[in-house]
């Protein structure tokens, strides 16, 4: 990002600077063979896609160029919209629900109690439950007269209609799922950034009369702060291209972003290029929302001299 | 070990999309990571013929290939089996179409795919083999299910229509002693029995918004004598009808009294089979299938003599009865370079015999006309003979290149006027104009 | 909240034991409520099919049957894709570590020009929707020869896994204190030596932590198996469960059979891992 204007001032000087250093070239060398392997299966099927949103291009053939036709269509199409609105609801409410909860339970198994092993061993299992199934038995467990938590909820009054006949409902239950399922991710995550937090900070704190908040908000969160924004950013990009969820425990009814893409190119036969559009649409976007988290939030991508 | 195949076929057309994905693929080959990965691939096939469909549970498809293959000279058959699941069938499917073909080389179909794939170009015209002589030996509505532009993409191997499942003891006991012919008539005997006996539900049917609800849908639409396409010209969309509207009020109107539970919106083929098997149900709409689960160890209660099966009702003043058509057609890949071979196949498997094997060992129904007066088929598998008026009855859902598109849309609008949340004139007025957009966005 | 420094309040007062009573009765609840959904399904898994589609209350009082457990063990699929499962996602592990350990320790460390972008461009290439480009993978695929074989799941999963873990270790890797390769560097270590001798170690918690997070991953990876993989000799588990069906109905029971029987291992790893997890810099301060 900060290349465009070194670039110009020194006019390919920095090639030298960047290569005749030794440390600076062992650094390329490290960086190079992940960076081969991700541009090179992925770089041509991306490249390719963006090239099909701005053609005519159909599932059997090329079609011409046609600028940003696909866009504005897609624009204008409202089930993208509907996408779009439940995408950014279920992201937001749900991250935010998994943030405070997982911090919760890292910081508290993050201490020594009997069972701990057991714990830390529970709090996994929804994480590893196959997502592919999950769906699918969530779906199971919201159903009217079979199911469980539509069972409980009705009993206890806080539906009046099943769970699976109502958009609103079901997006709550979306929500409700991934909260389930992916808490444990976040939790798992802030233990291992507070593993890195020498226990001697606390004590010297305690000595100088820290009490329990201040140790909290001037030592945890600000030595958490690089793990929690990587933990924030990469389940917020995950919750934004949510995909399986809403299309198997939904029955097809809740539109996301990732599902309209779905739609388009794997269904239809019409939409292809507007789907690629709107996979175009999702990869700019995801960028600015990383670009968010590192311009906005401070967030470090290294050690910055 | 199974062989690992790579794609045999290039196609020499003009520079197309294959082409260029093609030279991505080369640059890729050079690749470091893939210099050492790709030792695991490549090597040329062993020469079978493919033939993919998907998981067969009863084992009857594979007898059957081991059967041809005891028999055929210069080639063998092996069957990939592809997702039991036919929206990830079609998925995975049209993946390999659209990355160049692949290399299966006969196909097991759905019977709403063959349009779009032949619109594609995907699958191969067999009109020559095929002649008209002999489709009249297969049910027409298969038939009609494989004909595109005048000419046909395949042959039917065996069929499904939606049948109405009673219970003919309850409805005895009721003093029925017919099932009802009209919508009117189910809904009074459902009340009635489910009053007296206290049965839970009086119908169910499949209203989730899926391909299914479609099905269902449709079935109302035309019992009301309501159609989607004319049948006079298939580019025109004639939805927005007073019949179609009511035929959806009449589907509403079964959740709207109670006949059906409120949650028939969300039901599938799944959630139908217990509903029906375990008593709790007086009549039901379901596939052929359901039939030879009742008795069984999964759903003991009800017994096979208890039930009844009759064509679907219809509306007030209608005549004839009408099923949604089910089934599985078989196609060729029009880049497979076996085209005879793969037309022996097809031959063998829809063949009177492998029909009537398939019928009797996996109560699969045939397409074939004169299996429907085998003395044995109709002892063995009485869902045949019970059934034989509504099979007669399907038919397809509208056969259109853009049919996956018009899907989508007929599920979401069938299901919202089910569930109420959008009047059946308000659902078929949005079709026209969606379904007509589809329409002429292709032509 | 509280808890956060619970840890070094080892002589609180006497509301210690309150404090601690209180602690137990939260960590059951929880445990309760995330474990709740999976006992459901195990529930599932050991009714009859009928029992299942009946109602909760049928579902929770049906006497057990292991039909759907002999479904699924009698599939001989299963526990070859159970064995397809645990090549693919270890190795996936192993290749994504090693490459990702490598770059991260690179971005954390060493100073160099478009850090940023670098990391960025990884990041968002990751998050580009799958199901768009899964037609020219499967092309770039089909030509060199990897269509059906493990490689057509491994290679896409470390591409779409490969950031996770570049990031995850270079948040690990930056919270180091500098000191200690500084040290060994003055001993005449390489930047690699140090990397490997000193800085792997030490971030054992943050490594054994990303390595879990990025096997469930690939474990739970559907898509792409699904395309890219025809036989049932290279199914993994999550392909071959959700055809415990037919073309009509979905055989619940059995689905949550095989969803428990892969939970299970997975469970058992990370209870011989979670030492790990919880070992390294900061051993001292907990005890456990």
């Amino acid at each position: 990002m900060t290349s465009a204007t070194g670039q110009k001032k020194r006019r390919g000087g920095w090639i030298k600077e960047e290569f005749g250093n030794a440390e600076r070239r062992t650094a390329y060398y490290m960086i190079l063979p992940a960076l081969l392997i991700i541009l090179a299966i992925a770089f041509f099927p991306i490249m390719y896609s963006v090239l099909l949103s701005v053609t005519s291009s159909t599932i059997t053939g090329f079609g011409s160029f046609v600028g940003a036709e696909n866009y504005i269509e897609m624009f204008q199409n409202e089930d993208f919209w509907e996408g779009l609105k439940n995408t950014l609801i279920f992201t937001v409410v749900s991250v935010t629900i998994e943030f405070i909860i997982g911090l919760g339970i890292a910081l508290a198994i993050n201490r020594a109690f009997r069972g701990r092993g057991l714990v830390r061993a529970a709090v996994l299992v929804p994480w590893a439950f196959p997502t592919v199934i999950s769906a699918v038995m969530w779906r199971l467990m919201f159903q009217d007269q079979i199911g469980v938590i539509n069972e409980v909820a009705n009993g206890i009054g806080l539906i009046s209609e099943p769970i699976l006949s109502d958009t609103t409902l079901l997006l709550l239950g979306a929500i409700f799922v991934d909260v389930w399922k992916t808490t444990p991710f976040m939790a798992l995550l802030l233990l291992a950034g507070l593993q890195t937090i020498p226990g001697d900070i606390y004590e010297a704190a305690r000595v100088d009369g820290a009490n329990v908040m201040q140790r909290f908000f001037r030592i945890t969160m600000p030595m958490l702060k690089g793990t929690i924004l990587v933990a924030l950013l990469f389940r917020t990009l995950d919750a934004y291209r949510v995909y399986d969820l809403f299309w198997v425990m939904s029955g097809q009814q809740l539109e996301s972003l990732s599902t309209f893409v779905f739609k388009s190119v794997r269904v239809s036969q019409l939409l292809f290029a507007q789907g690629n559009a709107a996979s175009v649409f999702i990869f700019v976007t995801a960028f600015l929302i990383a670009l968010i988290f590192i311009k906005v939030f401070g967030m470090q991508t290294g050690t910055e001299e | 070990m199974t062989e690992r195949k790579a794609p045999r076929r290039t196609t020499g057309r003009k520079l197309n999309r294959r082409d260029f994905l093609k030279l991505g693929g080369a640059g890729l080959a050079g690749a470091a990571l893939l210099g050492t990965a790709g030792c695991g691939g490549g090597g040329s096939g062993s020469g079978d013929l493919i033939f993919a469909m998907g998981t067969d549970t009863s084992g009857t498809l594979q007898n059957l290939i081991d059967k041809f293959n005891k028999q055929s000279k210069g080639f063998k058959v092996q069957f990939r089996e592809m997702p039991t699941d036919t929206g990830q069938y079609f998925d995975k499917i049209r993946t390999q179409f659209q990355a160049g073909g692949g290399d299966i080389d006969v196909i097991g179909a759905d019977v709403i795919w063959p349009a779009q794939f032949a619109a594609n170009g995907w699958i191969a015209d067999v009109s020559d083999k095929f002649p008209e002589s002999e489709r009249q030996k297969f049910l027409d509505a298969p038939v009609q299910s494989l004909i595109y532009e005048d000419k046909i993409y395949g042959v039917p191997w065996f069929t499904d229509a939606g049948l109405l499942y009673y219970r003919q003891d309850l409805l005895e006991k009721a003093g029925y002693s017919e099932p009802p012919k009209t919508w009117t008539e189910l809904q009074e005997m459902a009340e009635k029995v489910k009053q007296d006996q206290g049965i839970k539900n009086g119908f169910v049917f499949q209203g989730d918004q899926y391909e299914g609800g479609v099905c269902n849908g449709l079935e109302y639409i035309w019992t009301n004598g309501g159609d989607v396409l004319d049948p006079n010209d298939p580019n025109a969309i004639v939805i927005d009808s007073p019949e179609a509207a009511d035929g959806l009020a009449i589907e509403h109107s079964m959740l709207q009294e109670g006949v059906a539970p409120q949650s028939v919106s969300t039901y599938t083929e799944t959630e139908t089979d217990p509903a029906f098997l375990n008593g709790d149900a007086v009549f039901a709409r379901n596939w052929p299938y359901m039939y030879a689960l009742a008795g069984t160890e999964d759903y003991p209660d009800v017994k096979p003599e208890q039930i009844g099966i009759a064509p679907l009702p219809v509306a007030e003043g209608q005549g004839e009865s009408a099923s949604a058509l089910g089934g599985w057609n078989m196609l060729i890949n029009a880049a497979s370079d076996r085209q005879e071979e793969a037309w022996q196949f097809v031959q063998f498997m829809t063949s009177e015999e492998s029909q009537r094997i398939r019928t009797l060992e996996a109560t699969l129904l045939p397409t074939r006309t004169s299996l429907y007066s085998d003395q044995e088929i109709r002892e063995t598998v009485p869902v045949v003979a019970l059934g034989e008026v509504a099979l007669k009855n399907a038919r397809p859902r509208p056969v259109s290149p853009y049919y996956s598109d018009m899907s989508l849309e007929m599920q979401e609008q069938f299901n919202a006027s089910l569930k109420g949340e959008i009047s059946p004139e308000e659902a078929v007025g949005t079709l026209q104009e969606s379904l007509t957009e589809i329409v002429q966005a292709g032509s | 909240m509280a808890s956060a420094t619970a840890t070094t309040t080892k002589g609180g007062a006497g509301r210690g034991a309150l404090n601690s009573a209180l602690f137990y009765v939260f960590l059951v609840l929880f445990v309760l409520v995330s474990l709740f959904p999976l006992l459901w399904v195990f529930r599932m898994s050991i009714v009859t099919k009928s029992n299942l589609l009946t109602s909760p209350a049928v579902t929770l009082t049906a006497p057990p049957v292991a039909t759907s457990y002999g479904t699924v063990f009698g599939n001989p699929d299963f526990i070859q894709a159970l064995q397809n499962s645990v090549i693919v996602a270890g190795v996936t592990t192993v290749i994504c570590l090693f490459f990702g350990s490598i770059c991260a320790y690179a971005i954390a460390r060493l100073r160099f020009r478009f850090k940023g972008s670098i990391m960025t461009i990884i990041l968002a290439i990751s998050f580009f929707p799958a199901v768009a480009i899964i037609a020219p993978l499967f092309i770039q695929f089909s030509a060199v020869g990897i269509i059906n074989t493990y490689w057509a799941m491994i290679i896409p999963d470390v591409v779409f896994a490969l950031p996770l873990t570049i990031w995850i270790l270079v948040a690990f890797f930056r919270e180091l204190p500098r000191d200690l390769e500084e040290a060994a560097k003055v001993d005449g270590a390489t930047t690699i030596q140090a990397f490997r001798k000193v800085i792997v170690p030490l971030a054992a918690p943050g490594v054994f932590t990303t390595a879990i997070l990025t096997f469930i991953h690939a474990w739970n990876e559907f898509l792409f198996a699904n395309t890219f993989i025809f036989d049932a000799a290279h199914y993994p588990v999550t392909v071959v469960i959700p055809n415990f069906a037919t073309t009509y109905t979905t055989d619940y029971g059995a689905q949550a059979a095989g969803a428990v029987i892969v939970t299970v291992p997975l469970i058992i790893l990370v209870l011989i891992f979670q030492r790990r997890i919880v070992s390294g810099l900061t051993a001292g301060a907990v005890k456990g």
